[in-house]
């Protein structure tokens, strides 16, 4: 420890703590613009300086480490001359036009202003104006260059934290002027953290801009309803009307960062297809009517199909509130555990529940990526949750954490991770058994006789001895003292994934065995996945991820609630679409979500649902599984309904109401409460709190929590780790390589299901539906970049715009999901993942030659 | 040799393919006489770097041109060394007759007329580069006669021919 | 009778080529190092000679070498500094263009002591013909086994790289020069870590001014005592001069460090043009504060200049006589910053912004009362408190003009003219 003092006050500081934290620390303010603290130092705007004794010249205290004993002072004649002077002679070219700027009454030049500013300039002469309109450099970001003080906090955080490296800086000196690529950041992620950072009102959000007065906002903390990583935010609403999202500096898994879905992307709640008023389907139509009417035809069509199976399917981006209640409507009223939360795939439960029981752990991403090697299975973290991957990022670049990818997708962290293992689809199982194998052969002795001979005898012989990659990833993570395995959910998609899910047990037994310190989280692509399978939103699984068959869980609950619970599981969404096609589904009831989109095969969900004696389907837009509903139920949207959700990390946090239902829309538990009393059922407790607190009673991972004890950064849930299965499951072969292209599919930065598509202004800024390929595929089908291509499968086709993408691999096809005119689940197949495809060009589009468009000489 | 070939070849110079950045850029100004934003882009993808690091130098440094410059870029140093010499003769001078003034170009983009920061070449106060070529201890005269060894040179169907600029 | 070393192949006829270096004795230290001395002996012998840096901080180069890690699992790297910016500066140019190979020698040898095997020469890009002659040398020195892998039988293996810049004065600031080695933006890097820990690439990194690095030939073949005989002690050796301006024999002279500036201009550079008098010299390039006349006495070397209130710098002498107004000498040099400035750091940036547009009021007669304080204002705000020392050039230049001249700066004011027109 290093002794400082600072102002007269003395303070013990770790080494390498800087002068500007110790004063921090005592409370002590020193004014910056150029620091942010997820930053390293740069020193240039030189707010910060500070008196140092022995040194003749001011330091700058946001880079100058303490050194032992040294002796500070920040609060002398000097510094307030010199601070003053900072800022005078930065507003002395800046406009001062705070009348009109977006940022007046939060901006910080402002506020230092007032606080350490001259109060007055001696600045005659004309300020530099670099133009005299705003520069719009995307659909969302633009830029006000006269007042930007060149902190440089923008473009550090783009390269640094975002890895987007879109913005930059051109020309110097007096001209210097942060910008994109030849003044553009159309092709950007438009994450718009750039706007975040920027303490003036140089870059603002253009769907904002001149919208409202910071002090006229009501504002609403609150969490993303995007994806599982569950980023913290502030809805801003003016007499009710959505304005703005902002980060919050402190709070959350995310703290300043945002991704373009959490910033952008609230404004799907304003969307024209609202459902206004309950509609039923009369002569084939569905026509709007009252909730009485609406009621009355419900009654009459649930008694008729009483006898008949039942089945129910919700968003797990409903609150975990909501998504209880769900199940115990099903489980109580319609007397069914046919109950699912993923419209995409299905979860082999009977691996997942013991996986997840015995390693995933409930802890702050922070923590865990802290580990010194961190595996991520699975998907595209970049596109997924993009907040996640600037943590590990971050871990990478400046904890030293050792990143491990194993993935089909190739993402962007990839450029920052040790090892990248590329796999085909489908192909993670049998790359996840040869790391086992590696693991084994290197640290063999120190495993228990037992266990080893098992893996010897089931893993060892179906390994791949000579994929290097793999091998790198077991090499890795035997050095490493302490692995965090991160699973994205993008593997359950394929029918292989019971299989996936067995060898990463087997890895993370393995690795348990050898005594490392491990933890384990999924990479969920709702913003309430965990919440939804820990409420029991599952064919197999009750509120606490307790098997059906746990007699004891069940009769728990069953005498909790009051009621008899069905013992059999039930079946997830693809049974109970084969239920409907076959014709032995009475009441199939959906809630917030779309299948018909999103499951594979849409012909046979069309039949599917088509076939069903009664679809209900309770949504606050009109989708097109709403579309084919016998009758629907206007709920209130994300927004005009508080309640909590679990993220990823198995963080609980408040989800608050920031408006009232719009239209004739009610609350999700009023309707369950309808619903139920059409049966002469009363569903105890039915409301937001009353709810929170059964689930604190009768979950165990959420026992003893207090609703009014969230707190700012929400609470963990625990949950107590079983011990492992103690099975070795042997891996099934790898996939045999096909000439055929492969179509795959998953979550585009832009879009992450079918509320993003509902966002006017994610639908400016997402490109437009594209077919990514290889650069070398694309060359031996004669294609080139930016082509219309048809994409054909025995299913149907799409036609899209091709992008050759050069990180991406040979012998797939992808394409996002979540365009909804792509119909892309019209061309796989249910039960096969991924999808043989044949892609061709359309028409050339003009090609204007290259350089043909550059100038020559004279 | 291509463009591409030279930009690889100066790269072998580095560990970092960034730090090739500044060279590429020479060689492709060389190419091309200026560096329009096309020209950026190939210069990143062959390089295999970030488009905004490329544009970001293009902008910094002032001897990368990313408008197009006259054939011949008389570069007219006015810094102490050179105004003590009255440089500013010559610029008042050559403005007139060029019929431009300083930073433009004259309308056959014969003559891009700029003034620049210390070439280092004081001891031959005033100077002023063109091209390659320093052209020290200038007067009136001597501008005029170089003016019109230019003009000859620029009716040369070798001169014509060579890229401008350099 | 001093007798010039530096320059003494500059008025050879083609003694840019190799030839005409071996004939005067070239790479004669290099074989004599690789033959019997250690690094660290190349070092201490440094060290003793009190050789400082001639980029314009005067560091003591010994000094400087010996904070190279000695073992590292990273290369270390030699960069020479030949972006020579500093306006009223050209000897690095003269040394490049007409004995190339005398600076590969030095290069060689320092590489040698520190342990590098790669170096990069970064020279300003307008040094069309420097860049071709050094191009050239390194081509003949490789070609005679100066350079290359196993040098003249030894173990040593050296390369040199020439990186050409492209026009920023900032990157004769030795990190500056770093970044754009690194392809970055030529903006200063923060200190610590120090370029000898942490570098090129992160890796150790020893940055020298052309004229530096070609003394240490010399060295080895003089030795120390020879370097320490000339000039004062602390400060020796010889030097290259830089005159221009209005003087009557402009040019580059080697004369000793701490010869009277007064000697400097008037005897060796023949004094004021016909009919003028000396007014001001600047000694050491435009960051260097002006001299009026009656302070000519002073020795041009580091000490005695900085104890004068100015300092050595690139040593670049420009004279300014009675017929030329300081306000539009001081003008044009803060434009010059101005125009420099890399655009980091607040004061520099905006300060120097403030600063010419006041300058450039008062030059056009439209100054104001008040406007002298202004300036001094300024120049407090910015001295001491930018990233790097551009910013501190231009403001003590500034502060010097205004205090050496100020009744020519309130002439204009109240004149509402330029008295000189
Ligand atoms: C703004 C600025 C410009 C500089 N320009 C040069 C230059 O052109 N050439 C040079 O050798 N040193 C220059 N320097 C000094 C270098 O930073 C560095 O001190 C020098 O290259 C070290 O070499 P030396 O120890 O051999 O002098 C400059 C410094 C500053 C602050
Ligand atoms: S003083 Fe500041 S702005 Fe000026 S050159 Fe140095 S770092 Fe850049
Ligand atoms: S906060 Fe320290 S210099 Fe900007």
């Amino acid at each position: 420890m290093l002794k400082v003092t600072i102002d007269d006050q003395m303070l013990e500081v770790e080494p390498g703590s800087t002068v500007l934290q110790a004063a921090r620390h005592l409370g002590i303010e020193i004014p910056t613009f150029c620091y942010l603290k997820r930053l390293p130092p740069l020193a240039s705007c030189r707010m910060c300086l500070v008196e140092i004794e022995g040194l003749r010249r001011l330091q700058p205290s946001c880079a100058t480490a303490v050194t032992d004993g040294m002796v500070v002072r920040t609060n002398t004649t000097l510094i307030d001359e010199t601070r003053s002077s900072m800022l005078d002679m930065l507003l002395a070219n800046h406009p001062l036009d705070c009348p009109i700027c977006d940022k007046g009454g939060e901006c910080e030049l402002q506020d230092m202003v007032m606080a350490y500013g001259p109060r007055r300039s001696e600045f005659r002469d004309p300020k530099r104006v670099f133009h005299s309109r705003d520069i719009r450099l995307s659909p969302v970001i633009i830029m006000n260059v006269n007042r930007c003080i060149q902190c440089q906090r923008c473009v550090r955080m783009c390269e640094e934290v975002v890895g987007a490296v879109a913005l930059g800086t051109v020309e110097k000196g007096m001209d210097t002027a942060v910008t994109g690529f030849e003044g553009s950041l159309a092709s950007c992620d438009q994450c718009g953290n750039c706007v975040e950072v920027c303490p003036v009102g140089a870059l603002m959000s253009f769907p904002y801009r001149y919208k409202a007065r910071p002090w006229d906002l009501a504002e609403t903390d609150t969490v993303c309803p995007h994806c599982g990583t569950g980023c913290q935010l502030t809805a801003g609403a003016r007499k009710g009307e959505f304005m703005r999202v902002r980060s919050k500096q402190e709070h959350g898994v995310n703290r300043e960062t945002l991704c373009v879905r959490g910033r952008f992307g609230l404004d799907f709640i304003e969307s024209r297809d609202r459902i206004k008023r309950p509609m039923i389907r009369r002569d084939g139509a569905l026509v709007p009517v009252s909730w009485n009417e609406a009621g009355e035809y419900l009654r009459r069509r649930m008694s008729a199909v009483e006898n008949k199976a039942a089945g129910g399917l919700a968003s797990a981006r409903l609150p975990n509130e909501v998504l209880y209640q769900f199940q115990k409507l099903m489980r109580t009223v319609f007397r069914t555990n046919n109950i699912d939360c993923s419209s995409r795939w299905s979860v082999p439960f009977d691996t997942l529940g013991p996986l997840a029981a015995a390693f995933h752990s409930r802890a702050p991403l922070d923590d865990v990526i802290g580990n010194d090697c961190v595996l991520v299975v699975g998907g595209n973290v970049t596109e997924e949750n993009p907040v996640t991957e600037y943590l590990l990022r971050d871990a990478a670049r400046r904890r030293q954490t050792g990143l491990l990818m194993l993935s089909p997708r190739p993402s962007r962290l990839d450029a920052d991770a040790r090892v990248v293992v590329r796999v085909p689809p489908g192909g993670e199982a049998a790359s996840l058994a040869s790391m086992v194998a590696g693991l084994v052969a290197a640290a063999g002795p120190a495993l228990p006789g037992d266990v080893l001979a098992t893996i010897e005898a089931t893993i060892r012989p179906m390994a791949q001895a000579a994929d290097e990659g793999p091998a790198r990833v077991a090499a890795a993570l035997r050095e490493g003292r302490s692995v965090a395995v991160l699973v994205s959910v993008d593997l359950l998609r394929s029918p292989g994934s019971r299989a996936t899910l067995q060898q990463l047990n087997n890895l993370l037994q393995v690795l348990r065995l050898l005594g490392k310190g491990l933890a384990m989280q999924f990479l969920f692509d709702r913003a309430n996945q965990m919440g939804a399978w820990d409420m029991g939103v599952l064919p197999g699984a009750l509120p606490g991820l307790q098997a059906v068959t746990d007699e004891v869980a069940r009769a728990t609950l069953a005498a909790a609630w009051g009621t008899e619970i069905p013992s059999e599981p039930g079946v997830g969404l693809d049974a109970m679409l084969e239920l409907c096609a076959e014709g032995r589904m009475g009441a199939l009831y959906i809630a917030g979500t779309d299948p018909l989109i999103a499951y594979p095969d849409r012909d046979f969900v069309t039949r599917a649902l088509g076939a069903a004696d009664l679809l209900i389907v309770q949504d606050t837009f009109l989708t097109d599984t709403a579309g084919m509903a016998d009758i629907v139920l206007p709920a209130s949207g994300y927004g005009e309904e508080s309640g909590t959700f679990t993220n990823n990390e198995g963080r609980i946090q408040k989800v608050r109401k920031f408006r009232e239902p719009a239209f004739e829309a009610r609350g999700n538990l009023s309707i369950f409460d309808f619903v139920a009393a059409l049966r002469s059922r009363a569903l105890q407790p039915s409301t937001q709190n009353e709810i929170f607190d059964e689930i604190a009673r009768l979950v165990p991972a959420y026992r003893g929590l207090r609703q009014d004890a969230l707190g700012a950064d929400g609470t963990f849930t625990t949950a107590v780790p079983t011990s492992p299965t103690g099975e070795f499951v042997a891996p099934p072969p790898a996939p045999t390589a096909t000439d055929a292209l492969m179509l795959i599919t998953g979550n585009g930065l832009f879009h992450n299901g079918y509320l993003t598509e509902r966002s006017d202004i994610l639908n400016t800024v997402a490109n437009d539906p594209y077919v990514m390929m290889s650069a070398p595929d694309a060359a031996r089908l004669g294609l080139s970049d930016g082509d219309q291509v048809v994409v054909r499968s025995a299913g149907g086709e799409l036609t899209a715009q091709l992008k050759v993408d050069r990180q991406f691999p040979n012998g797939l096809v992808f394409v996002p999901e979540n365009y909804r005119a792509l119909r892309l689940n019209s061309l796989m197949r249910r039960g096969e993942y991924p999808c043989p495809v044949e892609v061709q060009g359309v028409h050339r589009t003009l090609e204007v030659e290259r350089t043909s468009r550059v100038w020559r000489g004279v | 040799m291509t463009m591409r070939e030279k930009i690889e070849e100066a790269a072998a110079r580095y560990p970092d393919q960034r730090s090739a950045i500044m060279p590429a850029l020479l060689i492709a100004q060389r190419q091309h006489g200026y560096l329009p934003g096309p020209v950026l882009e190939e210069v990143a993808d062959i390089l295999g770097v970030e488009r905004i690091w490329v544009y970001e130098l293009a902008t910094f440094y002032t001897l990368f041109h990313t408008e197009p410059v006259g054939m011949f870029h008389l570069q007219l140093c006015d810094n102490v060394s050179c105004m003590l010499r009255r440089s500013e003769d010559l610029l008042r001078h050559l403005e007139e007759v060029l019929g431009i003034r300083k930073g433009e170009t004259t309308p056959d983009r014969l003559f891009t007329l700029s003034t620049v920061e210390c070439l280092g070449a004081c001891e031959m106060a005033p100077v002023m580069q063109v091209g390659d070529a320093y052209h020290g201890d200038l007067d009136i005269a001597r501008i005029d006669a170089l003016l019109d060894r230019l003009r000859a040179e620029a009716g040369h169907p070798a001169a014509a021919a060579a890229p401008p600029g350099e | 009778m001093f007798e010039p070393v530096l320059l003494k192949n500059v008025d050879v006829q083609d003694g840019h080529l190799l030839s005409a270096y071996e004939a005067g004795g070239g790479y004669q230290a290099l074989a004599k190092v690789l033959r019997q001395d250690t690094p660290d002996e190349v070092i201490d012998l440094v060290k003793q000679s009190n050789l400082r840096g001639r980029g314009g901080a005067g560091f003591p180069t010994g000094m400087k070498w010996s904070f190279v890690p000695k073992r590292v699992d990273r290369p270390k790297y030699l960069c020479c500094n030949a972006d020579e910016g500093e306006p009223g500066t050209f000897k690095d140019r003269i040394i490049m263009e007409r004995d190339p190979h005398q600076l590969i020698e030095g290069l060689a040898v320092s590489a040698y002591a520190i342990g590098a095997e790669t170096a990069y020469v970064y020279i300003r890009g307008e040094y069309v013909t420097a860049i071709r002659r050094l191009e050239q040398a390194i081509a003949e020195a490789s070609a005679k086994g100066y350079l290359g892998t196993r040098i003249l039988g030894s173990d040593f293996n050296f390369t040199v790289h020439i990186h050409r810049g492209a026009g920023a004065y900032i990157c004769g600031e030795e990190t500056a020069m770093l970044e754009s080695l690194e392809g970055k933006r030529a903006q200063p890097r923060l200190k610590p870590p120090f370029p000898a820990v942490a570098g090129l690439y992160a890796s150790p990194t020893v940055i020298n001014n052309v004229e530096t690095l070609v003394c240490v030939p010399h060295i080895v073949t003089r030795g120390a005592d020879w370097f320490r005989g000339i000039g004062p002690d602390r400060s020796p050796g010889p030097k290259l001069y830089c005159l221009s301006g209005q003087v009557r024999k402009p040019g580059l002279y080697e004369l000793p460090m701490g010869i009277p500036l007064r000697e400097l201009v008037e005897e060796h550079a023949g004094g004021a043009l016909p009919g003028r008098k000396i007014k001001a010299v600047i000694p050491g390039g435009v960051s260097a504060p002006v001299i009026p006349e009656h302070g000519l006495e002073v020795g041009m070397d580091f000490d005695s200049l900085a104890a004068a209130g100015s300092m050595l710098g690139s040593a670049g002498v420009i004279v300014i006589d009675d017929a030329t107004c300081m306000v539009k000498v001081a003008t044009r040099i803060i434009e010059f910053f101005h125009h420099e400035s890399c655009g980091k750091c607040t004061p520099c940036r905006e300060g120097l912004n403030w600063v010419v547009k006041v300058l450039r009021r008062i030059e056009a007669g439209e100054g104001a009362p008040g406007d002298l304080e202004q300036l001094d204002r300024l120049c407090k705000g910015i001295f001491g408190n930018t990233f790097c020392a551009l910013g501190d050039g231009a403001a003590m230049g500034l502060q010097a003009a205004l205090a050496h001249f100020r009744e020519e700066f309130a002439a204009h004011i109240e004149e509402r003219r330029c008295p000189f027109h």
